[in-house]
């Protein structure tokens, strides 16, 4: 019974795996948005990125 | 006495006699196999295989002082048999001055004969009389007997004293009599011996579930629980172990395959190749700017972008945004690349590193372009930095995580397989220590002990 389960459950791992490498999932993190104007490309300042404003870890012992 | 023969199990037949002790009727199930009856009024001891029961003991003992869970009488089938429970007894040991009790049934069928069962702390044994004597060895630690080409460890030896009986006995009983009982173990199996003067009895149990008996027996109710684990007790999932890891390894063999084909197939088309870029980071103004479209093809993939920098004691912050030209989907995200160095009174150091990768998950085909932005301190000159992208590249850590995730549940198993023998194996005599640090083994038996003396 356990044996059972567990052989299903490889087959869903090694399937999920299989799935996340044809699709290219990742384990980053990226946002997603939609329909970005077309303008960006001719005025690239006029987008906002979520990431910006970030505060940056200055280094140093 | 009736010696007219053994008769089927359907139709039991009993033997009125009376109690020459006290007169209460008593009653013969095992006809003239029986060696002793105890009767359980006056607790007296009766030979039964006197005509006039000459009464042989006689002990202390409340009527209700330790009943039988399956009480005289009661039929049922044992591996396609069917007994009657004729005897009751309860044997102690004592252990560092504390007694511990067991209680063992005697079973009986006209045809088969008798067999026991044996309870502690809702652990039960089916047991009986070994036909041939095992081979012992005590030349290895702990030693070990062979019995049908089985190997059986010594658990432990103990001194037991019968301590209360009920019923009938195929052997001359008597309350206070003691012997040397030492057990060897293989789960499900134990081998006993038992031994009284020169006399050296052996038997086989083999571990049973109390529902089992139960509802073998039709008794009410539920079995006790079980406490602990017993000398013999098999680990539940002992017959899994062996093929959950052979069905890992298995797996394992397929992951290995899939990371070859996926590192062998996968596109990994560079799509953008070390553009070279210069940030000034004392010039005011927007510093964001595009770069050139370029075509990812193919299915739905990763893309993954890698930033160089010539950072020394220093950071460059990008705000990246893959944008799809056609669609406007865009994908942002932000990333550091810093990397310190120094010395101090220990030498050397260094902190992060002039290179960064990351990996924008399932992108569609299309055309796109960046909308890069970069970041730093101000007044710290200009900073190169180059950027690449790679399509359709497999993912390492997705095969590290199903590693882990298809050894994971063969190692808990493992383990649990292991914590269960440390625990059956903290009770014997070889688990003093371990015993004295594992409160949780205070309930198990010091020695669970069962042999069956054979007397008649």
């Amino acid at each position: 019974m356990i044996k059972n389960l567990y052989i299903l459950y490889g087959i869903i791992v090694l399937g999920t795996l299989g799935m996340a490498e044809y699709r290219g999932w990742s384990l980053d993190s990226v946002d997603e948005l939609k329909n970005v104007p077309r303008s960006v490309r001719d005025n690239p300042g006029s987008y906002r990125s979520v990431y910006g404003y970030y505060h940056h870890y200055t280094g140093g012992k | 006495m009736n010696t007219s023969g053994p008769n089927p199990p359907g139709k039991p037949q009993v033997r009125p006699l009376n109690c020459p002790g006290c007169g209460a009727a008593l009653t013969l199930r095992s006809l003239s196999q029986a060696v002793t009856v105890v009767c359980d009024h006056c607790h007296s001891i009766l030979d039964a295989q006197d005509p006039r029961l000459t009464i042989l003991q006689r002990f202390k003992a409340a009527v209700d002082e330790d009943p039988p869970l399956i009480p005289l009488g009661t039929r049922g089938k044992i591996r396609g048999t069917d007994y009657e429970v004729v005897g009751f007894e309860r044997r102690t040991i004592h252990v560092e001055g504390i007694p511990y009790s067991w209680h063992e049934y005697v079973l009986f069928n006209p045809y088969k004969g008798f067999r026991y069962l044996t309870e502690y702390n809702g652990h039960w044994n089916d047991t009986s009389i070994l036909r041939s004597l095992p081979t012992v060895n005590d030349d290895v630690s702990p030693a070990t007997v062979t019995y049908l080409g089985e190997t059986y460890k010594h658990f432990q030896t103990a001194n037991a004293a019968t301590s209360f009986v009920l019923g009938e006995f195929p052997w001359q009983v008597r309350v206070g009599e003691s012997s040397d009982v030492s057990d060897y173990v293989s789960p499900p199996r134990v081998i006993s011996s038992e031994r009284t003067g020169k006399e050296v009895t052996w038997s086989m149990g083999e571990y049973i579930s109390g529902r089992d008996i139960w509802k073998s027996f039709g008794l009410p109710g539920n079995p006790p629980e079980r406490v602990g684990v017993y000398e013999n007790q098999p680990f539940p999932l002992s017959a899994d172990t062996t093929k959950i890891w052979l069905a890992c390894v298995g797996f394992l063999v397929v992951l290995v395959l899939m990371f070859i084909a996926f590192e062998s197939f996968a596109g990994k088309d560079r799509v953008i190749e070390d553009a070279y870029y210069v940030f000034d980071s004392s010039a005011r103004g927007d510093a964001s700017f595009v770069t050139d479209v370029f075509q990812l093809k193919g299915h739905t993939s990763d893309l993954q972008v890698t930033t160089q920098a010539d950072v020394n004691n220093n950071w460059i912050y990008l705000n990246y945004a893959l944008i799809n030209q056609d669609t406007g989907q865009a994908y942002d995200f932000g990333r550091e690349v810093s990397y310190y160095q120094g010395y101090d009174e220990d030498g050397s150091w260094s902190e992060g590193s002039r290179s960064d990768t990351v990996a924008i998950p399932s992108v569609p085909p299309g055309n796109y372009y960046f909308r890069i932005e970069p970041e730093s301190d101000l007044g710290r000159g200009t900073i190169r930095y180059w950027l690449s992208a790679k399509r359709d590249v497999p993912q390492a850590s997705f095969f590290g995580i199903a590693l882990l995730a298809l050894l994971l549940p063969a190692g808990l198993i493992t383990w649990r397989s292991m914590n269960f023998e440390h625990l059956r194996w903290a009770e014997s005599d070889y688990g003093g220590s371990a015993s004295d640090d594992d409160n949780s083994n205070d309930t198990n038996p010091p020695i669970s002990l069962f042999g069956k003396e054979n007397k008649s």
